[in-house]
């Protein structure tokens, strides 16, 4: 079983050599699998389908809006290129790609054998992968307001009253809200599905207060997805409802609220921002610490902050809407529960610089894009501070520098931490590592392609640039500024090929890696890889956080201090 | 429902595959894509969706379908990669523990307590001596809470309001008991020079910071603050906050179990003659220097 | 693989909460936040209708009805119950019972929209009174549906003699969401019928 090659890149792979199974048949099994290394690796591949496609997307405005008075595409087309691009990678990338990765690394950090509701992890992949399809048949088959072919064109958050069949006739509205929904559910299940492997699955002696920090972010997470996406869903029935049976929910004319669509959505769009973020921590809290070659600084207050940030999450939505004209309380009351969630964020940062602290730092590619994440996470974390006092939001709201902001987040925080990942876990997955010699190229081309384009776009932004444009004239003194950020997209393209290159490349002639490459301490790097269907041929037994060092210590394992905290004082007394 | 840890010996039972939930979901997506095209594709995602419903269920009952898989791998062994040289002995103060001993949570609510009281002595003497009312700094402080008292005069402010009394209490109440809770957590890790540090060290720190900010918190009182008599009453903060905490016993930590026997039985008298001496816990220790 | 066995007792039993009730309360939750947004939603068009006809005129409680869905919620209790005591028979009853009362709530839902769509010309597309009763009396509804669907199965293997003591953790996460059901339309009827009359 475990001698085996994995099959990720499988279909052509496997039908270049005779003795492998057939190419129908590797096909049947990856269609019919229940596996949860197989389901995560199906959502990490159709993810970075759709975050190639997405980035193309991304290229085209770029291109677009690198001159002024371009015309490379038409406003409508552009219209039709952000909406997509920004559906496309909050719901078809980066929901699905942490997905994936803990779909495969959860059951294997615990000790599992799969996850909790095999079937139903199988089902909501699928589910999200139609949901994805239909989106971009809209391309082909969707009539909208320019007739047939016209993509979604309202904007990836489809502000009301937009959206309603007289502004946005033909389909192309509801091409959008069904791939929404249908993501939605799929999203629903395997959050629900890591829930209960988390709570229900845990190998002997892995109690909660042992769980690898990752997935304990992946359970707030999933909370949080219940909460979040739940609303989400009833706000896209409803406007289902407006679009096909005549309700009124978002109808002005009928005395409907266009804002009680902007709180609905936004009460699953903030949380959704941290659903996306968590993942990109959980990462750091393994990656970090294993190449500092220390154990995680602060532990419980990693936990605490994490839960802390998931209940904060959900009362801030209202930041987004600063511009509507909320009124001074509530005003004053998104501000300030804006600001306290950076206080846990800021422990978190402490806990990632302490961990560094004294340690004795291998700069890998894996540390070199969990170090750039630190930095670049700080800094967005700063202007969202600047954002989230009312008046400055005032001026800037639906700006560019509110693009960068976000950008910051989801590609100096999310992308740099999934580069992070990849490095970390390719080994584990293939088998084999991933080059270092070119995954030092990827990093540099990227670090340096993506702080062209994001420092940069903050400037625009300041002198008033307002997102959303097709065009600009000449004379508003953001052309070299524009320039200068589409020429940063195009290095981090040339940087992200390099990457898809280094993937398959090292798939075929990477260096055979062995089960634990890096002399890691989670139960997934005790097992062989590729690990085999079953995952561990026995089940382990856990006594601390790290069970691999209490097995490469046995003269100084973690257990000796990791003491049970919640003991009654008097029986620790006693054991003095 | 527990089938998670079956015997090694008879094979692993897994979940067998199965396309069902991959028709159910093509199912529903095609109920959905038929709302958009046309109403045969919904009919057709109809069926789909009922006969995947069927499959599944008789997949799952009433026994869930499995398959055993023999398992074939060879052990793994585990050991540290970085074994260029002989390990050193364990040595029991490897590992950085900190801290071994701490205040309760109520030591810096005395002390905050405490301190808050001795503040407002030297703010009342200066009160009664510059401005011949004990009430001007009380009124001053809870000024920054209103903004109808941003422009009142010297002998509004001299008068006793039951307003400004409860803002101050409130104000100064918290921050003193924010404080306190920072000394009593901070204390421990600053044992040298204790009256330095809580006395004259954090009280010149936090009114360095003030003096800068104050302006933007609240602008009335940067116009009439009395540096001089702010860090007296600052200095009696620390001192009497410093000196109420360190009063206090401090308890262990559950990390003090993992000292060595001799200093938990106390034959090290002085904890601190034992601090560690390597900083880290770095396995890489075992590599050659 | 490796025995990573150090775990200091090994007879300490190493029990874990049931798979399926934690799926089942996760479901619950996500369920839960989609009905909150529908009542938000209805509270929030409360009286803002522009024109007739206003729930005043049209709604009458619906009691008889609300009590044989609250009542069922003991019946599959008692099911439940007594499979796990390995009592058969009294289970298909106690299911029986349920799925009668629960068809009796959904006859009369269905009566209520008959009477108010054909005797008052309220439909979803009237006001924001019909826009909102309709979504969430209807999803509430959808959902006594999908339950009734369920409950209806396991009567049919019970009566068939293939629900047995070892289905009684199945048959109790399905009533929870029987429970859930139940619960909702506790907030509805508050919020459509008393809060909202």
């Amino acid at each position: 079983m475990a001698t085996q090659t994995p099959a990720i890149e499988t279909h052509n792979a496997a039908a270049s050599k005779p003795s492998r199974p057939l190419w129908l048949e590797v096909l049947h099994g990856w269609v019919t699998t229940v596996d949860h290394k197989k389901i995560g690796l199906m959502y990490i591949g159709y993810a970075l389908f759709f975050l190639v496609v997405a980035g193309f997307e991304a290229l085209l405005m770029r291109i677009q809006l690198a001159v002024p008075n371009n015309h490379f595409v038409s406003p409508q087309v552009f219209n039709g290129l952000f909406t997509v691009h920004g559906t496309t990678m909050v719901f078809f990338v980066g929901m699905p790609i942490l997905f994936g990765f803990g779909n495969y690394l959860i059951p294997l950090m615990i000790g599992a054998r799969d996850m909790a509701f095999p079937r139903l992890n199988a089902f909501s992949f699928w589910i999200s992968a139609f949901g994805g399809i239909l989106l971009y048949y809209s391309y082909i088959g969707g009539s909208g307001l320019y007739g047939a072919g016209s993509a979604p064109d309202v904007g990836w958050f489809a502000y009301a009253p937009l959206t309603s069949r007289v502004f946005s006739p033909g389909h192309s509205t509801d091409y959008w809200t069904l791939a929404v929904l249908l993501s939605g559910v799929g999203t629903i299940g395997t959050a629900l599905n890591i829930v209960a492997t988390t709570i229900s699955m845990r190998c002997p002696g892995m109690k909660m207060s042992r769980l690898p920090l990752l997935v304990w972010l992946y359970l707030v997470t999933s909370c949080m997805t219940f909460v979040a996406v739940g609303p989400l869903t009833a706000a896209q029935i409803m406007l289902m409802l407006d679009r096909y049976a005549g309700s009124h929910f978002f109808d002005t004319q009928a005395g409907g609220s266009a804002v009680l669509w902007m709180h609905f959505f936004w009460i699953f769009g903030h949380p959704e921002v941290y659903i996306l973020v968590l993942p990109a921590f959980a990462f750091a809290n393994e990656i970090i610490p294993v190449f500092s070659r220390k154990a995680i600084f602060g532990y419980p207050a990693m936990v605490a902050a994490s839960v802390g940030i998931g209940f904060i999450s959900l009362g801030v939505w209202a930041h987004h809407m600063f511009t509507v004209g909320l009124g001074p309380g509530a005003n004053t009351f998104f501000v300030l529960a804006t600001m306290v969630i950076s206080v846990p964020t800021g422990i978190k940062i402490f806990n990632w610089l302490a961990t560094l602290w004294g340690g004795k730092i291998h700069f890998t590619v894996s540390m070199l894009f969990a170090i750039g994440f630190l930095f670049q996470f700080l800094v967005a974390g700063l202007t969202g501070i600047m954002l989230s006092v009312a008046p400055f939001d005032w001026q800037l709201g639906n700006s560019y520098f509110v693009v960068a902001h976000f950008h910051y987040v989801l590609v100096g925080a999310i992308l740099f931490m999934l580069f992070s990942a990849f490095y970390y876990w390719y080994p584990k997955v293939t088998g084999r590592m991933l080059s270092e010699h070119l995954g030092k190229w990827h990093f540099w081309l990227f670090v340096i392609g993506f702080h062209l384009t994001f420092d940069f776009m903050h400037i625009p932004g300041l002198l008033g640039m307002p997102r959303r444009i097709y065009t600009y004239e000449a004379d508003r003194g953001w052309m070299i500024w524009n320039m200068i950020v589409s020429s940063g997209a195009a290095i981090q393209a040339v940087a992200t090929l390099l990457f898809v290159f280094n993937m398959v490349w090292s798939y075929f002639k990477g260096a055979v890696a062995g089960a634990d490459p890096w002399d890691a301490w989670t139960l997934e790097w005790s097992t062989t890889s590729p690990p085999p269907a079953y995952n561990f041929a026995k089940t382990p037994t856990v006594a601390s956080r790290r069970p691999l060092w209490d097995l490469k210590h046995p003269e100084d394992p973690d257990s000796n201090y990791e003491t049970e905290q919640h003991l009654p004082r008097s029986s620790q007394e006693e054991s003095l | 429902m527990h089938v998670d840890h079956p015997k090694q010996d008879h094979g692993l039972h897994l979940p067998s595959p199965t396309a069902w939930p991959m028709v159910l979901a093509l199912g529903i997506a095609l109920v959905l894509f038929g709302m958009v095209t046309s109403g045969i594709v919904s009919a057709l995602g109809a069926v789909l969706t009922i006969a995947a419903t069927v499959g599944w269920f008789r997949q799952v009952l009433p026994h869930e379908a499995h398959e055993s898989v023999e398992v074939s791998t060879e052990e793994v062994p585990i050991f540290s990669s970085r074994t260029l040289a002989t390990r050193l002995p364990a040595d029991a103060t490897s590992r950085k523990i900190i801290p071994v001993e701490t205040f309760r949570i109520t030591t810096g609510i005395k002390g905050g307590i405490a301190g808050g009281i001795a503040m407002a002595v030297p703010a009342a003497i200066f009160s009664e001596l510059k401005y011949h009312s004990i009430w001007y700094a009380m009124n001053l402080l809870a000024a920054g809470g209103f903004l109808s008292w941003a422009g009142a005069s010297n002998a509004f402010l001299s008068e006793f309001h039951l307003r400004g009394l409860l803002a101050a209490l409130v104000i100064h109440g918290l921050t003193s008991l924010l404080v306190g809770l920072l000394y009593g957590a901070m204390l421990p890790m600053f044992p040298k020079y204790p009256i330095v540090t809580a006395g004259f060290m954090a009280p010149l720190l936090f009114t360095g910071i003030l003096h800068s900010a104050i302006g933007i918190v609240s602008p009335i009182l940067n116009q009439r603050i009395d540096w001089f008599w702010f860090v007296i009453s600052q200095i009696a903060f620390g001192l009497v906050c410093g000196f109420v905490v360190n009063l206090q016993a401090k308890v262990r930590t559950p990390q003090f179990q993992a000292l060595p026997f001799s200093v938990r039985a106390g034959l090290h008298s002085n904890l601190r003659e034992w601090e560690p001496i390597e900083p880290t816990d770095s396995d890489d220790k075992d590599t050659p220097q | 693989m490796s025995d990573v066995a150090l775990i200091s007792n090994p007879n300490e039993e190493w029990v874990l909460p049931s798979r399926g009730i934690v799926g089942m309360v996760c479901l619950i939750l996500a369920e839960a936040s989609i009905f909150i947004i529908f009542v938000v939603a209805y509270i929030f068009y409360m009286g803002k209708s522009l024109a007739g006809p206003t729930p005043k005129e049209v709604l009458t409680l619906p009691i008889f009805t609300s009590i044989c869905l609250l009542s069922s919620s003991l019946t599959v209790h008692a099911a439940v119950s007594a499979l796990s005591r390995s009592k058969r028979h009294l289970c298909s009853l106690w299911l029986a019972a349920t799925v009668l009362l629960g068809g009796i709530f959904l006859a009369g839902t269905a009566h209520e929209w008959y009477d108010l769509i054909y005797n008052h010309g309220l439909t979803i597309s009237t006001n924001l009174f019909g826009t909102t009763f309709y979504s969430l009396v209807g999803l509430h509804a959808t959902h006594v549906l999908v339950g009734l669907i369920m409950l209806a199965l396991a009567l049919w293997f019970s009566l068939r003699g293939q629900m047995t003591h070892e289905h009684t953790e199945k048959l109790e996460v399905l009533s929870l969401y029987w429970h859930f059901v139940d619960g909702v339309w506790v907030i509805v009827f508050l919020v459509v019928y008393v809060l909202g009359r």
